[in-house]
């Protein structure tokens, strides 16, 4: 098990920090820092996947002069520039309502939120 | 024309260029962006048309995009399942009509034209999700979907609504991407993205990664589905959106999670390489629960709209109960409760939106003795009412009474206990609600002297409430279009 | 309490989490069903098939074009929802726009920026149209874009910045990703049959190519004009 895992140590690194991530969302107050805190599982999340592309030794898979094998599979990175910008759409989006919070009820504090209503 | 394959992907593509577009064309007062979201919704419409007379005619069929063949390229495909995108085109048209009058009155005139833009990209991205045949563009097309409902809650600029917004986009976000990441582990272990060719790949793969591949997808899927105890974002943010919004959003949007799940059971049941009884027995119990927990919930509210969001998760109790037991009649049941029930709560959701417009009220005693003066609207919620408990002859019904016949085939008859328990809450609720509207007196003199709802918000009302009558009469016809696709869903598990 | 019961969820979720991942096919090894499988073939077929040098570009714009399609509706929704959310408020609030006082930004800082600023362009522009060769793309350059007009916008002031994005077309111009996109799509289903079908022979590679271009040049406007007006209604501006 320990062997398997230390062979797949990016994949194990990526689900810690995953793990940390959901930490942050569920126990910060700040909706900021919560945010924050999804963004570090998206990264976790996407760090998994481009980790599922490599292979050793590869190279960036762009051919022409000079290029050699074997190359990194790119099916994963394209995939993750899509979940990249999606990754800041949602984040584009989710300081707007913060900002919108904060002009209205003067806090972003989930706790004095939660009293004020 | 109908045969014509590239029809498709035009079909998604039309209510995106229309909803991109609508800040372009509106003027001042909205009322350009209002005729060009009815004329993409129409055109929208005719080719969902088009789409399904061409699968009731010759059975699915795929479209890959750009020439490129699957598992290559990304390849869009119809079946009886994605003929959902009727519904989804229906409610999508009625809400436009209805947001004529309700969106100004409801909103900053600044954000009527990015109204029903945001409305159109969320059509776009549920009718993207239903037809793609690609595990990632499935999730590119969910988070068009979920972005345009974050905003859509918070539009109407309180505080309450962009606190519930705030709260629906974590869940919702933190849901994406356990998904995406169900997504990437199928991929570890196939290569591949395109659904078929995944089924076809996965048998044989290491049973830990497969079993939390599946746990991701059917979380994030359920937390979209707001299933107990994940519905918690639900009340507040499909209380607080503008009417038509929570008509598309409880009628529509938590179904996407559904459709989903039909998703993840035709990879899972055709590729033979999961058993997902345990995760059947558990969705069992927690739809059971869903149907309890929402409709005790809902007994309590005197705001109508919360009230109509926890029946919502009642509902969806019933159609994850029916997926859960995974018997023919229970999934015939409740894939034509997913439809059912979208028509029966954009009625609720749609009446309760035109009564809070004319009277400003929106609590069962504010809106008591209304039934006088807007006879045709409370008519309506009150056919939606009895199509929502399941009375014979009217739409609910049908699903309802499959979903029981198959919690008795899987031999658990006390889901179907659960379920009857279930419609007599519901029943005790709305009773409340027809109670309120006919036989109390009005509480002061103003509510007497509103005025029936304009045309366009009364008239996509009672289409609406004709249709849980016909549906009613009718139910065998869904029953019997869905029941080739639900045969050959099971047909791997031996017959079902 | 309440945090020590999140700890000790977590670990177990991270406990479940490992125990599947350790079970994946090892990492970096060639023969793993994610590098045999689709991207073998993408690696293989890809220069030929697409004619881009850069397999990335292949996947993202050829193969898995629709994708990306979605993608720029994706951020196109999200200008939409800033908009939606930040634009027409009716109550003034209890706060006001900011609670920082202004401060002119150094010397130091204007000075770099303005002497950085048409380097920073030209190097936009070459990442943009250099996507299918080198690694970079539309996206890419398009973000840099639009930090660029952001770093203008913190040094020059209001009435200036204001004129950084045009603001007649704006309506069309924020929305130029996904309707070049559909564009080129529709052209390649009128003249090639398919949605987003590029021509394959080796006589109309340079028609191929300019298609792809202009692909990468309405991302890369459009993501440009999107990041820049989030950054500028997020700050109370229009």
């Amino acid at each position: 098990m320990i062997d398997l895992l230390w062979n797949n140590l990016d994949y194990a690194a990526s689900m810690i920090l995953f793990c940390i991530g959901l930490y942050a969302v569920i126990t910060r107050n700040n909706l900021i820092k919560k945010f924050m805190g999804l963004n570090i599982m998206e990264t976790a999340i996407f760090a998994f996947i481009v980790a599922l592309g490599v292979v050793d030794g590869g190279n960036a898979p762009i051919m022409g002069e000079g290029a050699a094998e074997p190359f990194i599979n790119p099916l994963p990175q394209a995939l993750i520039l899509t979940g990249i910008v999606v990754a800041v759409s949602t984040t584009a989006l989710a300081l707007s309502l913060v900002i919108r919070i904060w002009r209205q009820c003067g806090t972003i504090e989930a706790d004095e939120l939660r009293e004020a209503e | 024309m109908i045969s014509w394959p590239p029809l498709l992907v035009l079909f998604v593509l039309t209510p995106l260029v229309g909803a991109v577009l609508t800040p372009a064309v509106s003027d001042a007062t909205g009322r350009r962006s209002w005729e060009w979201a009815i004329g993409t919704m129409l055109l929208t419409s005719a080719m969902a048309g088009a789409l399904i007379m061409r699968v009731l005619d010759e059975g699915p069929f795929s479209y890959v995009v750009g020439g490129w063949v699957a598992p290559y390229g990304i390849e869009l495909h119809f079946d009886e399942f994605s003929a959902s995108v009727a519904v989804v085109c229906l409610l999508g048209l009625l809400a436009v009509v209805f947001s004529r009058h309700y969106a100004p009155a409801a909103l900053a005139p600044e954000r009527i034209p990015y109204y029903y833009t945001l409305l159109l990209l969320n059509i776009t991205g549920m009718i993207g999700f239903i037809v793609t045949g690609d595990l990632f563009n499935l999730y590119v097309f969910m988070e068009i979907l979920s972005l345009s409902a974050y905003a859509l809650v918070a539009i109407s600029g309180e505080k309450t609504a962009e606190m519930a917004a705030f709260k629906y986009l974590v869940m919702g976000a933190v849901s994406s991407l356990s998904i995406l990441f169900g997504v990437g582990l199928l991929y570890a272990l196939t290569g591949s993205l395109n659904m078929a060719d995944v089924t076809m790949r996965l048998a044989g793969s290491a049973k830990a990664p497969l079993v939390v591949a599946f746990a991701a997808l059917t979380l994030g899927l359920m937390v979209k589905s707001a299933l107990f105890p994940l519905h918690i974002w639900l009340p507040d943010a499909h209380a607080i959106a503008p009417s038509p919004v929570s008509a598309i959003l409880s009628g529509l949007v938590v179904k996407v999670g559904i459709l989903g799940m039909l998703r993840m059971y035709q990879i899972a049941y055709g590729s033979g390489a999961i058993d997902l009884s345990g995760l059947n027995l558990m969705l069992t119990w927690l739809g059971a629960i869903s149907i309890v927990m929402g409709a005790f919930f809902a007994v309590f509210q005197d705001d109508i709209k919360m009230m109509l969001a926890y029946s919502t998760i009642s509902n969806i109790g019933y159609i994850v109960m029916g997926l859960g037991l995974a018997s023919s009649y229970s999934l015939i049941g409740a894939t034509v409760h997913v439809f059912n029930h979208a028509l029966i709560k954009a009625t609720l959701f749609l009446g309760a939106g035109a009564l809070i417009h004319q009277t400003g009220q929106r609590t069962l005693s504010g809106l008591a003795g209304v039934g006088r003066s807007m006879p045709f609207t409370t008519a309506a919620i009150s056919i939606g009412a009895i199509s929502i408990v399941g009375i014979p002859p009217t739409a609910g019904f049908l699903c309802k009474w499959y979903i029981a016949l198959g919690a008795l085939q899987a031999g658990q008859p006390l889901f179907a206990v659960a379920l009857v328990f279930g419609a007599l809450l519901i029943f005790v609720y709305y009773i409340r609600m027809v109670n309120a509207f006919y036989f109390r007196k009005p509480q002061d003199a103003g509510a007497s002297a509103v005025h029936e709802a304009p045309a366009t918000m009364l008239v996509p009302v009672l289409v609406l409430a004709t249709l849980c009558l016909v549906m009613g009469v009718l139910g065998s016809l869904p029953l019997s279009f869905i029941e080739p696709a639900v045969a050959r869903l099971l047909a791997p598990l031996g017959g079902g | 309490m309440k945090r020590a019961l999140t700890i000790v969820l977590l670990i177990v979720l991270a406990a479940v989490l490992l125990n599947a991942v350790a079970a994946l096919p090892p990492h970096g090894s060639p023969d793993t069903p994610a590098y045999t499988h689709v991207g073998a073939y993408y690696l293989e077929h890809g220069p030929e098939e697409t004619g881009s040098e850069n397999v990335v570009t292949s996947v993202i714009l050829n193969y898995r074009g629709f994708d990306t399609n979605g993608e720029v509706t994706v951020i196109v929704t999200a200008l939409m929802a800033v908009i939606a959310v930040l634009t027409g408020v009716r109550d003034a609030g209890n706060r006001p726009d900011t609670d920082a006082t202004h401060v002119e930004p150094s010397v130091v800082v204007r000075f770099i920026v303005r002497v950085l600023a048409p380097f920073i362009l030209v190097f936009a522009v070459y990442v943009i149209l250099n996507g299918h060769v080198t690694p970079g793309g539309g996206f890419q350059g398009g973000t840099m874009l639009g930090a660029l007009v952001i770093a203008l916008t913190l040094v020059l002031g209001e009435r200036e910045s204001a004129k950084l994005i045009p603001q007649r077309p704006i309506r069309i111009i924020q929305v130029i990703a996904p309707l070049t996109f559909v564009a080129v799509g529709l052209a390649g289903l009128i003249a090639w049959g398919d949605f987003l079908s590029f021509p394959r022979d080796e006589q109309l590679r340079p028609v191929a190519e300019a298609m792809l271009v202009l692909i990468e040049a309405g991302i890369g406007i459009g993501g440009a004009v999107v990041f820049a007006r989030v950054f500028r209604l997020m700050g109370g501006r229009s």
